[in-house]
């Protein structure tokens, strides 16, 4: 697998993505409706709990001055998201094609490939609808949109490096399935999505949610949505030796497992 | 033709390839398993293809012929490269293209043209070679009407037809063929046979993977026989399918005793039917063989005026034969004790495929039934002479034909 081979097969790629997108909602009344409904009922849901329920300060972001807990919320969720939503169709699609992968040879990786692509595809739709929200509110974030190209393009070279090692890994042990949406469960609460890192009293355990690898993507999108600045150069470093490192290991798991893929299945 | 355009060369080479698989005693599917197990399954490994070498030469038809289970589907799938061998490797030096299973990445949802592109691509084809060909797949599909609809509202045979269509136009130089001829109704059977000779004429490489010696032997140039994995056999097909179905004939497992259901007042039964053929008892026959059924009896008491009869007929189909030894005024005034009745055939006029043997002992007036034994003897008859694509029996017919250049064994493929 490398990026030579995916070039050459770009056309399945499209078709496979296409496919992922198309075939999404099937015999669903409101369709791609759900992908924006899903995010807003979870704003409206964690809103009540940390505004009313726990009556918590709302973050303000600097320098844009915006004080509105749901923009807050919903520029880390859907990053992250994005990120659960593609792992688990990964794991899903790789044991779900498991007559294809039988019957014909074909670049398993493609089918990876095809969920990140169309799952980047609903973020950028999703990430256009809160830019709206944010204008809204008063706060002028086209130019962040653009400017958070690369960060998505970060976002998706970590994901496809944990898609990799844990789909190829449930063919072998169909635990993962299971064990990714505990896993998942965790990442969610232990990234700052639904609080800000100031809040934590614990230096370390602050220090963990804020730079663990999640995290740190939750962070740099506020950073960019809610608090309009660009993250800093620590930051990106970070962002970019996690993004790759992942990469570089899921890749390699990936491959080693994918030639027994048919003979597992 | 095909011999013609033969240019010497290897389109795929398969050298000393083993293939094994892990039987697990108990397999550990989940995590917990596995670390009870401290990482280690217990498992035999067990040689699906052991040291195989064999050199597949371009422009020709070569088949593989085995049993269930000799490795023939191992080996196909480790020339398509869906499976790694453990040792020994495969070269494939043309643009292939493998029919394992039709339609198996198909999407239910999706119309017929999109399944058609997206196949086409996990096939290996580029956007504009598919959007090139898009018309003539969907002609030979025969769906022009339905390409537009989801592709779960269609009927298995048009599936069928339309996945065989993208596969075949895919314009590999060399073709995998996993038993796919026996899908689709006749009229499209012909058009895939069509095809696969058109492919030959063109000087492409055919691999065929078949039980059907028939096919191996009208169609291919070269075969290999493999038997539990090993490469037993290779040479000219007519040869190596004549070879391979004597070793068929010899082998006991192939018997397959149906149990049989017997009715009757009992004073006399058939305790075994047996089959012979040059005196050795067989399990399968070959059209054209001198073939005796031989019934072993036993008497309760001394029974008069027994009449032996054989019912043979395809199995689960009409009845071909059933002689009686009252036809031909054989009946004993009585008889006691146990014994055998034998009744020999000239030339067994049955073509290929299962066929099954009832047995009867009845009173003179053939009202009374001692005994009847429904399916006493499953036996299968295999390729033999004359060989008869389709039908039931043969009549050994003889062909003549007006004219000059139509020799009695013309090959038309060469």
């Amino acid at each position: 697998m490398s990026l030579r081979t995916a070039v050459a097969h770009r056309n399945l790629l499209y078709l496979l993505s296409m496919k992922e997108l198309r075939t999404r909602y099937r015999k669903s009344i409101l369709g791609w409706g759900w992908s924006l409904l899903n995010p807003i009922s979870q704003t409206l849901i964690y809103s009540f709990v940390f505004l009313i329920v726990f009556d918590a300060p709302t973050p303000v972001g600097d320098p844009s001055g915006l004080e509105t807990f749901p923009l807050y919320f919903l520029s880390g969720l859907l990053p992250f998201q994005f990120f659960s939503m593609s792992v688990t169709t990964s794991i899903g699609v790789v044991e779900g094609n498991s007559s294809l992968i039988k019957k014909v040879a074909f670049p398993h990786e493609h089918l990876v490939f095809s969920v990140i692509v169309a799952q980047v595809i609903t973020l950028l739709i999703e990430l256009g609808v809160l830019v709206v929200a944010l204008i809204i509110f008063g706060q002028m974030a086209i130019p962040w949109f653009f400017a958070s190209l690369p960060l998505v393009g970060l976002l998706m070279v970590f994901t496809t490096g944990i898609a990799f090692a844990l789909s190829a890994a449930n063919v072998f042990f169909r635990d993962i399935n299971y064990l990714w949406g505990i896993v998942a469960q965790i990442l969610f609460y232990s990234s700052p999505i639904l609080y800000t890192p100031d809040l934590i009293a614990n230096d370390t355990l602050r220090a963990l949610t804020n730079w663990g690898p999640l995290g740190s993507f939750v962070r740099a999108f506020h950073e960019m949505y809610y608090d309009g600045r660009m993250p800093g150069l620590g930051r990106w470093a970070h962002l970019t030796v996690i993004a790759f490192g992942t990469f570089a290991v899921g890749a390699w798991i990936f491959n080693r497992l994918s030639p027994r893929f048919a003979e597992e299945m | 033709m095909a011999a013609m355009t033969n240019s010497g060369g290897a389109a795929l080479t398969v050298d000393g390839v083993s293939k094994t698989f892990r039987v697990h005693h108990e397999r550990s599917n989940s995590l917990k398993q596995f670390i009870a197990a401290r990482g280690r399954n217990r498992f035999d490994e067990f040689y699906a293809l052991r040291d195989v070498s064999f050199e597949i030469p371009e422009g020709q038809a070569f088949g593989v012929i085995g049993h269930n289970g000799s490795g023939k589907s191992t080996l196909l799938k480790c020339m398509a490269g869906i499976l790694r061998p453990n040792t020994g490797r495969i070269d494939v030096h043309k643009r292939m293209s493998a029919l394992l299973e039709l339609g198996a990445g198909f999407h239910p949802d999706l119309t017929g043209r999109d399944n058609v592109f997206l196949n086409a691509a996990i096939l290996g084809m580029s956007r504009p070679e598919i959007a090139k060909r898009f018309d003539e797949i969907v002609a030979f599909s025969g769906l022009e009407q339905f390409i537009d609809t989801p592709v779960k509202a269609y009927s298995s045979g048009m599936y069928v037809r339309l996945a065989f269509a993208v596969a075949i136009n895919v314009d590999p130089e060399m073709l995998l063929i996993d038993e796919i001829l026996a899908v689709g109704d006749v009229t499209f059977q012909q058009k895939c046979m069509e095809k696969f000779v058109d492919f030959r004429e063109e000087g492409r490489t055919l691999v065929l993977v078949t039980h059907d010696l028939a096919s191996v032997r009208n169609f291919c140039d070269r075969a290999v026989w493999l038997e539990h994995g090993r490469l037993v056999d290779a040479g000219p097909p007519a040869d190596l399918v004549d070879r391979y179905t004597e070793s068929m004939l010899a082998d006991p497992d192939a018997a397959k005793a149906v149990e049989g259901a017997r009715r009757g007042s009992g004073e006399i039964r058939v305790d075994r039917v047996e089959m012979l053929v040059d005196g050795q008892r067989v399990f399968r026959i070959r059209t054209g063989d001198r073939v005796t059924f031989r019934l072993h009896y036993s008497a309760r008491e001394r029974v008069r005026n027994p009449v032996f009869a054989v019912k043979i007929g395809a199995l689960g189909g009409a009845l071909v034969t059933q002689p009686c030894t009252r036809d031909t005024q054989q009946v004993p005034a009585w008889i006691e004790g146990s014994g055998v009745v034998d009744v020999e055939m000239d030339a067994i006029p049955l073509l290929k495929g299962p066929h099954v043997v009832h047995t009867e002992i009845t009173g003179f007036g053939r009202q009374h039934v001692f005994d009847h034994i429904q399916n006493a003897v499953r036996f299968d008859v295999v390729t033999g002479t004359p060989d008869e694509s389709a039908g039931m029996v043969t009549f050994h017919p003889r062909w003549m034909i007006d004219g000059d250049g139509v020799a009695p064994h013309s090959e038309m493929f060469d």
